[in-house]
């Protein structure tokens, strides 16, 4: 019974307070920090500084990938910042302070982090790794109007400038890669047969329609086997029996897991089904991947890559290389030699943005964004000749070209034809 | 405060019309404090606050269904993300958002009821491989059912920004969303649990022949559990979507379930308010990591949940007690107790003086009693019914 009378009195003590509260207080937010003159400097911007932000996996399965995605970026600015900073258009000299946040490859927490650096007041979101992670606060930083630029994704929406007005991809699309390595092996006259492995999602799908449009037409090549698997998988062994059954002399692998893809070069080598192996650009790294999975028993391994590999005896003199690997270990705390190609295309978009913050006339995001899209030609350190940074063309990320490399049993070279 | 309310049953009975007139000012000051508060936050306050709420209503029905029926559950995300999905889906479709919210809560708590119905027939660890299963097949599913979900490039909605008449930012609308289901849900599962079923579900956790003997049918009694679990998943997928405005496969996998189940433990199981202070752990550590080394989350995480099962095994919300406690035995080592002061009946029973035990030991007893004669009474309403 007194259970009854309660909560109807604390009920209406509750709505005449939460009348009397909403009417008395209206808008306590005046002005935020959004919007203003167009003189006056976005946030995270100061006559001496500015602030970026990252949000990427430092924990979780793809936390090593991650890590280098902060690595690259933090080791590049670096450098600049002991060196003095970098000169901007609009004539001051500011040094660039890095934040990175944990994100778990957990949509939900890398939205949380972009908020978190709204807040924290950071200039531009960037580097950050990941389709779902990035697609999470996507509309969050169109509707802030804040940059959320040179992302490791290789989703296409990144860089459709109608949808995405204020981001922009930096790495390839998957289709890139695909296309790269069917040109090659189409143009190499002589007859082979296919078989492909892929992931069953956007990733996977990018690769193999990149692949196949590039071999359309080509009559000495002939796709006699076709697998797919999920990305949850913990094993595709089933599948490598049955493509290996194919007796295809190429294997067409589109796979995005670091121990999926080591376990598949084990499990053909035991099949005795030893192909030429093509493997996507994040999953080809000769430490983690191929050391392990034994590749050096195949023929060939193919990748695609626009970056110099540090491991590579060939770029080990190569004075990009050795300031990197220096830039690295000083100012990132990674004095490893970089297990990912991650590291490298983080190092490249320090130089992007550089080249970005040099021509930009007004610290703005506007501004910015604008100086951002007129990059052109520019080969940032690391790159491979023949690719360099392009973000003028609407539809296509930073950087669209990539070359096919063949692992020498150490690192990458660049090969002109097949076998 | 809250805890205090909505942990002990006992100690809202004592019918001192003082001890009344201060809940209802303290109630009223919460209620106001959480009215007022998102128009004198900054935004990245509220909308910290709004996750708050989203993970403490998953953390609730997780509370319900391990904490106070004691079956293992670990695929609560998987109806977080259906409820995501649910929304998303609905949302694009232009349906009324009241639609997609019940559709959210309906949906979810019919395919929780149909696993329940099969898994709650086996016994403990089976309930447990069974719930793993759930967001393992979750995942391939949300990336294979492309025209439903977006696959695995996900599906993004917006449907919770602020309208114009309101005069409110987007953060500060969306806070007021989730209060209103957060508040509706914390207050339903407090009734749910205290009332007749939240006596079966005690019973059935102890020990489910005493429950069969005693007319209270363990099996219904679990799939209830599950089912409300599961429907207080599907609102928290719809809060997530509220907040998140987009939902990918990543939602539902399965890592995160057992985030939420730490978060259970850390907040306290078995308890109402323990499902907030979980979902605010759930929330809070990793941006505080964030702040202090961002290389650092999952230790930190780690750390603290072994903490706080060494130390406050059953949950930060026990801590008031566990330090009432330790104040009584200071005191009582100076020799200085006071007898005739109520102990709040702690879950152990290890308040050391006497008196006191004894003191409680007779409140209990009378309250089981009265307990046990409603248990029996509803039974055999029930069995009339049938």
């Amino acid at each position: 019974m007194r259970k009854n009378t309660r909560p109807r009195g604390v009920l209406g003590i509750v709505a005449v307070a939460a009348v009397i509260a909403l009417s008395a207080s209206g808008c306590t937010r005046g002005g935020t920090n959004q919007g203003g003159g167009s003189n006056a400097a976005s946030p995270g911007i100061t006559d001496s500084s500015i602030t970026l932000g990252i949000t990427t996996p430092l924990s979780g399965a793809i936390a090593g990938q991650g890590t280098c995605t902060v690595a690259g970026v933090t080791a590049y600015f670096g450098a600049l910042n002991a060196a003095g900073g970098v000169k901007f258009g609009d004539g001051k000299t500011r040094t660039v302070t890095i934040k990175s946040y944990d994100d778990g490859y957990d949509p939900q927490k890398s939205l949380a982090n972009f908020q978190q650096m709204v807040s924290d007041n950071v200039f531009a979101a960037t580097a950050g790794l990941g389709t779902p992670t990035n697609r999470a606060f996507r509309e969050a930083a169109i509707s802030q109007k804040v940059p959320q630029v040179l992302v490791m994704t290789g989703d296409p929406l990144f860089s459709d400038r109608k949808q995405s007005p204020w981001q922009l991809g930096f790495v390839p699309i998957y289709q890139n890669e695909g296309a790269a390595f069917g040109k090659l092996i189409a143009g190499s006259g002589q007859p082979h047969k296919v078989a492909i492995l892929s992931q069953n999602d956007d990733y996977g799908k990018g690769y193999v329609q990149g692949f196949k449009d590039a071999i359309k037409g080509a009559s000495n090549i002939s796709v006699v086997g076709e697998q797919t698997y999920e990305a949850t998988d913990t094993s595709v062994d089933a599948q490598l029996t049955q493509l290996a059954s194919s007796g295809a002399d190429v294997f067409f692998d589109a796979m995005s897991i670091t121990p999926l893809a080591i376990a598949s070069l084990q499990k053909a080598q035991q099949l005795g089904w030893k192909p030429s192996w093509f493997l996507p650009s994040n999953t080809s790294s000769p430490a983690a991947i191929l050391g392990p999975g034994g590749a050096a028993a195949y023929p060939g391994i193919y990748s695609v890559s626009f970056a110099k590999a540090p491991q590579s005896p060939a770029f080990a003199k190569d004075p990009d290389v050795v300031k990197f690997l220096a830039d690295l270990k000083q100012y990132a705390k990674y004095p490893d030699m970089p297990a990912f190609p991650h590291c490298m295309w983080s190092y490249m978009v320090g130089a992007t943005l550089e080249q970005a913050f040099k021509t930009m006339t007004e610290p703005t995001r506007d501004s910015f964004m604008t100086a951002l899209r007129n990059v052109k030609d520019l080969q940032a350190p690391l790159m491979l000749s023949g690719t360099s940074v392009d973000t003028t063309t609407d539809g296509q990320p930073a950087v669209s070209s990539v070359l096919v490399q063949k692992y020498d049993g150490k690192g990458y070279a660049t090969v002109q034809n097949f076998g | 405060m809250r805890n205090r309310l909505n942990v002990q049953p006992q100690s809202l009975k004592p019918p001192s019309t003082g001890n009344r007139t201060v809940r209802i000012v303290v109630l009223v000051l919460v209620a106001v404090v959480l009215l007022l508060a998102p128009l004198n936050l900054p935004p990245f306050a509220n909308q910290t606050l709004v996750r708050i709420g989203v993970y403490a209503v998953a953390v609730l029905g997780l509370n319900i269904v391990m904490g106070y029926t004691g079956q293992v559950n670990l695929g609560q995300i998987f109806f977080v993300g259906l409820g995501a999905y649910v929304t998303a889906y609905g949302v694009k479709q232009g349906w009324n958002i009241l639609l997609v919210f019940v559709l959210a809560c309906l949906i979810a708590g019919i395919v929780g009821l149909l696993v329940a119905l099969a898994a709650a027939r086996l016994g403990g660890l089976a309930i447990a491989m069974v719930t793993i299963a759930l967001p393992i097949v979750g995942v391939p599913l949300a990336k294979r059912l492309e025209g439903f979900t977006g696959g695995s490039q996900g599906i993004s909605a917006r449907f919770t920004d602020a309208p114009d008449w309101s005069g409110l930012y987007n953060d500060q609308w969306q806070y007021y969303i989730i209060l209103l289901v957060t508040a509706a849900g914390f207050l339903l599962a407090r009734n749910l649990v205290r009332g007749k079923y939240g006596r079966a579900f005690g019973v059935v956790k102890e020990n489910e022949a005493v429950a069969a003997s005693m007319g209270v049918s363990p099996y219904r009694t679990k799939v209830l559990a599950f089912t409300v679990a599961s429907i207080f998943g599907g609102a928290s997928g719809f809060l997530y979507l509220a907040a998140v405005q987009y939902t990918s496969p990543e939602t539902l996998s399965f890592g995160h379930s057992i985030s939420l189940l730490a978060a259970m433990v850390i907040g306290g199981a078995g308890s109402i308010a323990g499902s907030l202070i979980g979902g605010a752990y759930y929330v809070l550590v990793p941006l505080l990591t964030n702040a202090v080394d961002p290389g650092l989350t999952t230790v930190s995480q780690g750390a603290i949940l072994l903490i706080v099962l060494f130390l406050l095994p059953e949950g930060l919300v026990s801590l008031p007690r566990v330090l009432r406690r330790i104040t009584f035995r200071n005191r009582d080592r100076r020799g200085a107790g006071d007898p005739q002061r109520t102990v709040p009946a702690t879950a152990a029973g290890a308040a050391p003086e006497k008196q006191a035990i004894q003191h409680q030991a007779e409140h209990q007893a009378i309250q089981d009693e009265t307990d046990q004669q409603q248990t029996i009474q509803h039974q055999t309403g029930r069995q009339d019914q049938a």
